[in-house]
């Protein structure tokens, strides 16, 4: 059961998040002008921002978006790092060793400087929706390099373990083999690459977010909400403007908890 | 003669990368909308033919290959060209923001790795809540650097030295206490307490010399992890250092800043891999 809480706080979390989207009245792009910086009340439980529009929806409709986005953009930069790692490992020595400098290239930068040179280069006056896909692409083409490290390091072990050869001996292709066999063997190597990466890239977004660089507004992310900790005049009138804040940490630390579980389990 | 080899080999592809690094960025930048950008296009005094004119000349002075030549002779100059936003060479210009930014990597590293290691020694060798005791700096690890600065900035307490040595601290006891749970536990630690050795003295004599290697890597990798750090912290503390100066290369497209800047990140991060794969080269010899 203990081990089960993370698990079932995301699920609530998200149960939560779908109730407040699906019963509140309006969307995360709704001002209400009159009830500007509104404190919490029977009509906002948990006020309003400065341009009137109500924090409960637009944290709700963040948790999603941050999950999704992050989830999607974790689940294509480990395709991409699984193939350039597979790649390598089975390619002759020369390619793996010019595949493996060009990860190098990727990570003799630091994350969060390339990340925001790459999205700046980008339209910045974009719609929110392109905004949103364009920053969670970014930091999928961009998280690959030190996840195809480690499967090219794994799958490298592999190449030469004993029934990798007995398959070889038995006429199996490396397609086949690399399908049938090594891909279920690297699981374990692959999926928690893939749990670090989905808490990174919340963090990531948030960074750049408070950046300005992050998701457009009017739609809601963690890095944009993290924007309104700037206003003082805000934060002397409402203690809810820490709500997505305090939200944010809750999912990072309940994907820490993941990460962790999978670390002990392996 | 092995040694030199492994080092010229070793400088080669720092070069290699570095190379590469800088190509990356000018392509990425060069081809950025908003590159061609002239504060003249803006300008209502200029008639629509000059500006079209500007915006021509523009183009035909910023083809790929000019700008590579010009970068390649701007580095071979050493003054590594002139800023687009400031006017001024781009060595000049970094060469006094990188003293601000090493005092405050400098300084936070070291607090860092201080606060770390204090942390780390006593929980590693609880047998009981263990978790508990680190839940402080699991907490602090989940909090973007950006929302800790801001919440500093609001708390008006402390200031990027802290910020960025609560994220080291952070990320390096995690390592530092799996690292030192398994030390505890080895069978000369536990003779030697079993001898009545002193907690001290199992630390000094026995515990530091057998995790020095990985203290080694560790450090380096809190260069790559502070480097990272410094961008949001010195926009947000408004500290005059190379990461505030990166954000506005980026923001306005100065590409001769944002290549310099590269190649300064790229070199401290290379040198530091160097630098660590070495001490554990030299250690296992």
């Amino acid at each position: 059961m203990k081990k089960r809480a993370p698990a079932v706080i995301l699920l609530l979390l998200l149960i939560g998040g779908t109730l407040v989207l699906l019963l509140t009245p309006y969307d995360y792009t709704f001002q209400d002008r009159n009830a500007i910086m509104a404190p919490s009340s029977a009509l906002h439980w948990t006020g309003t921002d400065e341009l009137g529009r109500d924090r409960t929806v637009r944290v709700a409709a963040a948790l999603f978006i941050g999950l999704t986005g992050a989830t999607a953009a974790a689940a294509i930069t480990t395709l991409i790092a699984a193939s350039f790692g597979l790649l390598a490992a089975f390619s002759p020595r020369s390619i793996a060793a010019i595949l493996m400098f060009l990860s190098d290239v990727f990570l003799s930068l630091p994350w969060l400087f390339l990340l925001m040179m790459v999205r700046s280069m980008l339209p910045l006056t974009a719609s929110p929706l392109q905004t949103a896909v364009a920053t969670f692409l970014v930091l999928a083409a961009l998280g690959w390099p030190a996840c195809a490290r480690a499967i090219y390091r794994g799958a490298a072990d592999l190449r030469s373990a004993e029934w990798m050869i007995q398959g070889y001996a038995c006429g199996l292709k490396t397609r086949q083999l690399v399908r049938l066999h090594l891909v279920p063997h690297l699981r374990p190597l692959i999926f928690p690459q893939f749990l670090i990466c989905v808490p990174a890239f919340i963090m990531a977004e948030a960074n750049l977010g408070a950046l300005g660089l992050g998701v457009g507004e009017p739609m809601p992310s963690w890095g944009g909400m993290l924007q309104e900790l700037d206003n003082s005049a805000l934060l002397a009138q409402s203690h809810w403007v820490y709500l997505p804040i305090v939200l944010l940490v809750v999912v990072l630390l309940i994907f820490e908890s993941f990460v962790s579980e999978v670390d002990t389990n392996a | 003669m092995g040694l030199l080899m492994t080092i010229a080999t070793r400088i080669g592809r720092l070069l290699f990368l570095l190379l590469f690094a800088a190509v990356g960025t000018i392509l990425l930048v060069r081809f950025a909308p908003g590159f061609f950008s002239d504060p003249r296009e803006m300008d209502a005094k200029y008639a629509q033919a000059v500006r079209s004119e500007a915006e021509a000349e523009n183009h035909d002075q910023e083809s790929i290959h000019l700008i590579l030549n010009r970068e390649f002779k701007s580095w071979l100059r050493g003054d590594f060209g002139e800023s687009r936003q400031y006017h001024v060479p781009v060595a000049k210009l970094i060469g006094a923001r990188v003293r601000v930014s090493a005092a405050l990597l400098a300084k936070g590293i070291l607090c860092g790795w201080l606060l770390a290691v204090c942390a780390a020694l006593p929980v590693s060798s609880l047998r009981k809540y263990r978790t508990l005791w680190g839940l402080p700096f699991t907490i602090i690890l989940a909090i973007p650097t950006a929302a800790m600065a801001t919440a500093c900035i609001l708390a008006q307490v402390g200031g990027p030295v802290l910020v960025l040595s609560l994220l080291i601290a952070a990320r390096e006891f995690k390592f530092l206490r799996s690292l030192l749970e398994g030390v505890w536990r080895s069978p000369h630690l536990l003779q030697g307490k079993a001898q009545g050795l002193t907690a001290r003295a199992l630390v000094r004599m026995h515990i530091l010399p057998n995790v020095a290697p990985q203290l080694r890597t560790l450090t380096t990798l809190s260069i790559v992890t502070a480097l990272g750090a410094l961008v949001p912290i010195e926009v947000i503390f408004t500290v005059a250092g190379v990461g505030q100066l990166a954000w506005f290369a980026v923001m306005n497209r100065d590409l001769p800043v944002l290549v310099a800047i590269s190649l300064l990140m790229g070199s401290v991060i290379g040198l530091a891999g160097m630098l660590s794969a070495r001490a554990v080269n030299l250690e296992a010899a």
